[in-house]
């Protein structure tokens, strides 16, 4: 099996990691780099946990994702989204509204949440719902979770005007 | 099973179409390509096996999505499912497939996942497959010995089988351009939103007033290969589409396929809905002006 000298700049750092053909964006992070805030659901790009942000804005599955095919990209994870010590306002509102239980989903569905209210500032129930598949949650039921989405909605919005 | 387990193989990052065609013409059968990667990461974890992976990653200019109204649309090899869903044009002018797009698995995937991908994957279940079928058009494939194109009448041969060559990659997907009257819808039916389809449908009509002058009908998971209904489109082709007309469809929906039972639906159920699904798909395609 061949190996590939990659770059990638995690939340805002360079990172050089010499990777193997078969090694997954989410082993390199979460092995490699020993950043677990990544988490390691499914395995098969169903469940979110192991959500990560690409190039600013897109979320993907980092469980079937191929290391080497990410060279040279800008990867955020959860851990990037605070700023000089300053959770961000999607973090805020999860802990307000007391959207989180065992935690485990929760640095994707945070993810999630910036990706799709970057895109749709002032969503819909709907449309949090519907933005939220692909992010699994066993403990909330989702309820908390869709008041946490629109309450770092208003909260976005407050801090824009 | 799925073990989770990545498999070992020579990941090879080609960085133009023709370097990538002269290491599938190297290796042959013993390479893949991967794309998006959404088809092949999880086949890999469950058994699939590859010495040499071809990934597409660094080969740049293939994910455009262009629509002129006189020569229609093109999908480049690694355009996503994302950037379909976004287009204003697929939305209005290939409503079947922006359909398709839109209940496409998850977000996350959608951003990954190549529309090429889901046609080359060949799977019977596949969204994209099944709103390009009724749609019609052509893939067009470059190998050693050139370009050409492949009607998508002519491509799924039998289950993950297609008429790609061992040598060719997929570059690009032709729709024609609209012609007036022209409508199209797609429909899919899964046990929860983000499961893939028990059954899907779509149906692109050329209607003049209430009458269907052309109709291409094409149904998933009722056979090995995504199918064209041709027995039915017959039914529709010249007709007015009256209620008496739909009901005769949805009978003969019912003849025209042999499904069979497995993980995701039984062939009982296949049969009995598959009907009313193209009767639906119809109706919502004469719905939208
Ligand atoms: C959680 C999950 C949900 C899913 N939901 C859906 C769904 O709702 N609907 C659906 O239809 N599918 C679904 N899929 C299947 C998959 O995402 C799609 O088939 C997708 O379109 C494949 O595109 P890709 O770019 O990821 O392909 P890859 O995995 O990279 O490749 C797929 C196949 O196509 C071949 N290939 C790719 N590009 C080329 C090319 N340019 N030339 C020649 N061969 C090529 C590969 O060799 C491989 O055989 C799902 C998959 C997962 C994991």
């Amino acid at each position: 099996m061949n190996n590939h000298d990659i770059t990638l700049k995690i939340n805002g750092e360079e990172h050089k990691v010499t990777v193997p053909a078969n090694r997954l964006l989410l082993d390199v992070l979460r092995e490699d780099l020993q950043m677990t805030e990544t988490k390691y659901g499914c395995g098969t790009g169903e469940c979110g946990a192991c959500t990560v942000l690409v190039e600013g804005n897109k979320n993907i599955c980092s469980c079937v994702t191929l290391a080497a095919t990410m060279d040279g990209r800008e990867i955020t994870t959860a851990a990037g989204l605070e700023k000089d010590g300053e959770l961000h306002p999607v973090q805020e509102a999860f802990i307000d509204e007391f959207a989180v239980q065992c935690g485990y989903c929760i640095p994707g569905m945070v993810l999630k949440t910036v990706s799709m209210l970057t895109e749709n500032p002032n969503p819909t129930e709907e449309e949090i719902r519907h933005g939220l598949e692909g992010n699994m949650c066993r403990c909330t039921g989702y309820t908390k979770i869709v008041k946490a989405v629109q309450k770092a909605s208003q909260i976005m919005a407050g801090s824009e005007s | 099973m799925n073990t989770r387990i990545m498999p070992e193989f020579d990941l090879l990052l080609p960085e133009t179409v023709e370097q990538a065609v002269s290491l599938l013409d190297k290796y042959q059968d013993k390479a893949s390509i991967i794309s998006g990667g959404t088809d092949v990461c999880v086949a890999m974890k469950s058994g699939y096996r590859t010495d040499f992976l071809i990934s597409l990653a660094k080969i740049s200019g293939l994910d455009y999505l262009e629509y002129d109204p006189s020569t229609g649309l093109r999908i480049g090899a690694k355009t996503t499912i994302s950037q379909v869903l976004s287009s204003a044009d697929v939305k209005t002018y290939y409503p079947a497939l922006w359909q398709a797009a839109s209940i496409f698995a998850t977000p996350q995937l959608r951003n990954t996942a190549t529309v090429i991908g889901n046609l080359l994957r060949a799977s019977p279940a596949g969204d994209c497959i099944c709103a390009v079928y009724a749609l019609g058009g052509n893939i067009v494939l470059q190998g050693a010995e050139g370009q050409r194109e492949v009607s998508v009448d002519e491509f799924w041969l039998a289950y993950g089988v297609t008429a790609r060559k061992v040598d060719e990659i997929a570059i690009e997907l032709n729709l024609p351009a609209p012609v007036k009257g022209n409508r199209s819808s797609f429909k899919r039916l899964t046990r929860t939103n983000e499961d893939l389809a028990k059954l899907n449908a779509a149906a692109h009509l050329e209607m003049d007033g209430k009458k269907c002058k052309q109709a291409r009908l094409s149904i998933g998971c009722v056979a090995a290969i995504p199918m064209r209904l041709e027995k039915t489109e017959a039914l529709l082709k010249g007709a007015e589409i009256t209620d008496d007309l739909l009901e005769k469809i949805v009978t003969n929906v019912g003849n025209e396929i042999s499904p069979i039972d497995d993980v995701r639906s039984t062939a009982e159920y296949r049969n009995q809905v598959a009907g009313v699904l193209i009767k639906r798909v119809i109706t919502q395609a004469c719905c939208k002006s």
